[in-house]
């Protein structure tokens, strides 16, 4: 299956009929989409930060990391759900929009720099937990993951100018408020 | 109400909300910024919050929460109230005749007259118990924050949201 036939089955889903026939499906949706954007850059900012050296290196990387990692997963988790949710009503329009892709490809380069974090420069976190400078390598790591996360904000507004949906509300349309 | 929409169709006709309108990258760029400043500004906060009802930093005191995350929050929320200055310019009358617009407004100042109230009820206090008063405008704080974020959301989608209300 290509990514157009992929898009279509998408687009002539049940869950993308509910969004396309539901008044106040999106709104909501988005709404909670942006609040765990929102949470998901805070909490990974103040971890980046600290791997960055700010405010100081006096408490331990590990415990700032552990008390908010679950507030990161828990929100990333509701975000591709409620993702999902916007994309499948104009499935088709988001696979040729150009900032749509920019946001996934970003997204996969979001989990390449993390993989390689986990996997090599935080086995010798003992090294640099507490009390020291990190290394450049987990330094720029931390550097890295802010700017990139910065960017999927950017393309995920750049999406909505971009995409050609018409948000102008025609006069002559009676809306049914109860759906 | 209907001299503030007069002010905002006048508003949308200058030269400087046009050019705001025209410019394709500038509006998605100003919206990026806020959203980033929405999230430092709410998980700083949030933080802060969850100190104060003993579920996070409990290693440290108020005082060095508040003196880590409090200027993060007005520093971004400085940068927000600019960025959401010039979403107005360049869609007043959206932003006017909306009910979400004006009940986010409402919060906003609700929410910074909670966080001083809870810095001030805090002052002097090293750690917890804090008093319920405290701990109740921590969850209210919380709330109203995620009522502002929801909020911000519906001004575009104002009709569909609150109907025959807006």
């Amino acid at each position: 299956m290509d990514l157009n036939s992929f898009a279509q089955t998408v687009h002539g889903s049940a869950l993308a009929e509910f969004m396309r026939s539901s008044l106040k499906a999106m709104p909501v949706v988005e709404s909670i989409h942006v609040f765990c954007v929102a949470l998901i850059f805070g909490t990974i900012l103040i971890v980046d930060l600290r791997m960055l050296g700010y405010p100081d290196p006096k408490r331990a990387w590990t415990r700032t990391y552990r008390e908010l990692i679950k507030v990161t997963w828990g929100a990333f988790a509701v975000a591709v759900v409620t993702g999902v949710m916007m994309f499948a009503p104009n499935a088709i329009t988001y696979v040729g929009n150009t900032a749509f892709r920019l946001k996934i490809l970003t997204l996969v380069v979001i989990g390449i720099n993390m993989g390689i974090f986990h996997l090599v420069m935080q086995r010798n976190v003992g090294k640099w937990d507490k009390d020291v400078r990190a290394p450049l390598d987990v330094r720029l790591a931390g550097a890295l993951s802010i700017l990139l996360w910065v960017t999927v904000i950017f393309l995920a507004r750049w999406i909505g100018f971009t995409k050609g949906y018409d948000f102008t509300v025609p006069t002559d349309v009676q809306f049914d408020f109860s759906k | 109400m209907s001299s503030i929409v007069a002010f905002a169709h006048w508003l949308q006709s200058t030269q400087f909300s046009i050019a705001i309108q025209s410019t394709l990258w500038l509006m998605p760029l100003v919206q990026a910024i806020h959203i980033v400043m929405i999230g430092i500004v709410f998980v700083s906060l949030l933080v802060i919050c969850l100190r104060v009802l003993g579920r996070m930093r409990m290693d440290e005191s108020i005082d060095t929460v508040w003196a880590r995350f409090a200027p993060w929050m007005w520093t971004a929320l400085a940068v927000m109230a600019a960025t959401g200055l010039v979403m107005i310019c360049g869609e007043p009358v959206r932003e006017a005749t909306a009910t979400s617009f004006w009940l986010k407004m409402a919060l906003v100042l609700v929410a910074i007259t909670m966080v001083n109230g809870l810095r001030r009820s805090l002052s002097g206090r090293a750690g917890p118990p804090f008093s319920s008063g405290a701990r109740f405008m921590a969850y209210a704080l919380i709330l109203v924050l995620v009522a502002i974020v929801f909020l911000g959301r519906f001004i575009a989608y104002d009709l569909e949201v609150w109907g025959s209300w807006t």
